[in-house]
């Protein structure tokens, strides 16, 4: 978020619009790569995808389904690099495709947050004050149920399935996102552009979609970072506590949940489906922060 | 003046809450309609039936489980006490265990106490609570063949021993995650306080290291730890229905988690209410607080 003037002065009007914020122009992928949070969050956050998008496409080493008798329980070995569970189920294969199941919940309930949550909060801090006011009451009695809770509430009124883990996760983190997003459009609103843009006559929509969200985008970005990180470890406490997609589905929390009884015999039936969670929930957080430091320089000393 | 606008302000998350349940009973009463068309064939409004179960709250009628038939209030009445011990020994270990590695690695940056302050923190923050109870409960198992929770729950007052021993391992593991939230705090604002110009003057004029530290920098520097600690809250009432599951803990949340697989709405809507209501008493608690620390506030 950039308020205070950066770049030449404006030829013509045409170039008061607002473009995407400096660190964005000179290479964001520089400044992040810059920050160490933002290394490690990327190359995290990397693997990560590189493991959904090879499940998506079935490049498992096995079918993930698969029930191998004779495999009971196996200890990580070459042809089984994470071991098998109590099925003979290969758990390289279980956690590449939880993953890929994992992101895929998260994304959708990031993008229903996201949109929902923006609009909303560019709502609040563009309109009036009464919208603003409905809104805003709106926001507070959803932020009073803690966001996990609340997506519990919607699993139990929808119903366990795949889709509905997303609408529950999305609709826990929608406050967060109106919150997030209302605060710099205010003070947007009052900018000198803006003021600038309403002289010259242009439309609502013009000041909205070239002026303001452009420089909403770099927190828009790091909230999305975060978000996903949110949404992979609720998603994973949802199908942990036996509320997520159905079994067929590989899910990451419910591998952890049915390794319990079994990890002091097979460590690797809970070692490894945990990592992979903290993995997707350590590098999005981490790429949040570095895209934070990245993206607005007061942050970036600390 | 300021007792009118404080009113005002601590009346507005009472109508949140009401009407936060107004949106949660929409989405619940749906589904509780089926059940309730299905039981007694009654299909009353919506907004009808919110003002009923509304008005019955209030009178301390929270309805009868759909499951087990006995009233929703002795359910939560037994429930309650668990939780509310499981999340105060929680808070206590992460305050404890945030202010002291936040404090005193602050105090001392980059030293021993810092640098593993630090791991603490990375732990609490990226590995979620399930992941921490599930490898807790596995190691006391298979290295100490020890497992509290195998017997049945015994009450603070009818053996505080076992209690103790049932409460303390769920408790840490819930403190974690609170703990590493309160310690970035912690340790940002101790560093933020300590460059301030009154603790420079307070240590020319010659205040004893003690004084300084606790009268100068620590007070100061704990307005902000309050607010993450009310903010972590949420968190933990979150966090509980999780480990209430892994450590067989008969609380609200284990409560929650069985009515909502049993489709069992009456207990689900009281559950909820009472977790919203305890998050937002808490965190009214805790605006109190500040003004008890910080004089400022309180002149105000």
């Amino acid at each position: 978020m950039s308020m205070t003037g950066v770049g030449p002065a404006p030829t013509a009007p045409g170039d008061l619009d607002a473009g995407a914020p400096p660190a964005i122009r000179q290479g964001l992928m520089r400044a992040l790569w810059r920050s160490r949070n933002g290394r490690v969050g990327l190359v995290l956050v990397v693997i990560v995808v590189a493991a959904a998008i090879a499940a998506a496409f079935g490049a498992t080493p096995y079918n993930p389904q698969y029930q191998n008798p004779a495999a009971l329980l196996g200890a990580p070995s070459w042809s089984h690099p994470f071991g098998t569970d109590q099925f003979g189920r290969d758990i390289l294969s279980l956690v590449l495709d939880g993953i890929g199941v994992s992101l895929e919940i998260a994304c959708l309930a990031v993008l229903i947050a996201g949109v929902i949550g923006t609009i909303a909060g560019v709502i609040a801090g563009f309109l009036g004050r009464w919208t603003s006011a409905v809104i805003m009451r709106v926001t507070d009695m959803l932020f009073a149920i803690p966001a996990i809770l609340l997506a519990l509430i919607v699993v139990a009124a929808l119903g366990a399935g795949w889709l509905n883990s997303a609408i529950a996760i999305g609709v826990g983190y929608i406050p967060i996102f109106v919150r997030v997003v209302r605060g710099p459009v205010l003070t947007l609103r009052e900018s000198g552009y803006v003021l600038a843009g309403r002289v010259l006559g242009f439309s609502r929509r013009r000041l909205l979609f070239r002026h303001i969200l452009p420089n909403v985008a770099g927190i828009l970005a790091v909230q999305v970072s975060l978000a996903l990180a949110w949404s992979v470890l609720a998603e994973a406490s949802l199908s942990f506590l036996g509320l997520g997609p159905p079994p067929p589905t590989a899910s990451l929390g419910e591998m952890v949940s049915q390794s319990g009884s079994l990890a002091a015999i097979a460590w690797w039936t809970l070692a490894f489906p945990s990592v992979a969670i903290i993995v997707a929930v350590i590098g999005f957080n981490l790429l949040g922060d570095g895209l934070r430091d990245a993206i607005d320089p007061r942050t970036r000393k600390r | 003046m300021s007792v009118i606008i404080f009113l005002v302000l601590r009346l507005l998350p009472g109508n949140a809450i009401t009407s936060a349940l107004g949106v949660s009973a929409g989405l619940l009463n749906h589904a509780q309609i089926v059940a309730l068309d299905h039981y007694y064939g009654i299909g009353e409004p919506l907004a009808q039936q919110y003002v009923s179960w509304l008005h019955a709250i209030l009178t301390g009628n929270l309805g009868v489980s759909l499951s087990s038939r006995t009233s929703v209030a002795s359910l939560v009445g037994s429930a309650l006490p668990v939780t509310f011990e499981l999340a105060i020994v929680a808070m206590l270990l992460g305050l404890l265990i945030g202010v002291l590695f936040g404090v005193f690695g602050a105090l001392r940056p980059g030293r021993a106490i810092d640098v593993s302050g630090q791991g603490v923190s990375v732990i609490g923050l990226g590995v979620p609570s399930f992941i921490i109870g599930t490898g807790i409960v596995t190691l006391l198992a298979a290295v100490f063949q020890y497992f509290p929770s195998s017997e049945p729950f015994a009450s603070l007052t009818s053996d505080p021993w076992l209690n103790f021993q049932q409460i303390i391992f769920p408790a840490f593991t819930l403190s974690l995650g609170i703990g590493a939230a309160i310690m970035r705090t912690a340790r940002a604002s101790v560093l933020e306080v300590t460059g301030q110009n009154y603790v420079r003057t307070a240590r020319g004029k010659g205040l004893s290291r003690h004084s300084v530290t606790w009268k100068h920098i620590f007070l100061n520097a704990f307005i902000p730890v309050l607010t993450m600690s009310g903010i972590q809250l949420g968190y933990l009432l979150g966090g509980t229905v999780i480990v209430e599951q892994i450590f067989v803990l008969p609380g609200l949340g284990r409560l929650l988690v069985t009515s909502i697989n049993g489709r069992d709405f009456p207990v689900v809507q009281s559950v909820t209410l009472i977790f919203a209501t305890g998050f937002v008493v808490v965190n009214m608690l805790v605006d109190v607080l500040y003004a008890v620390i910080d004089p400022r506030i309180r002149s105000r």
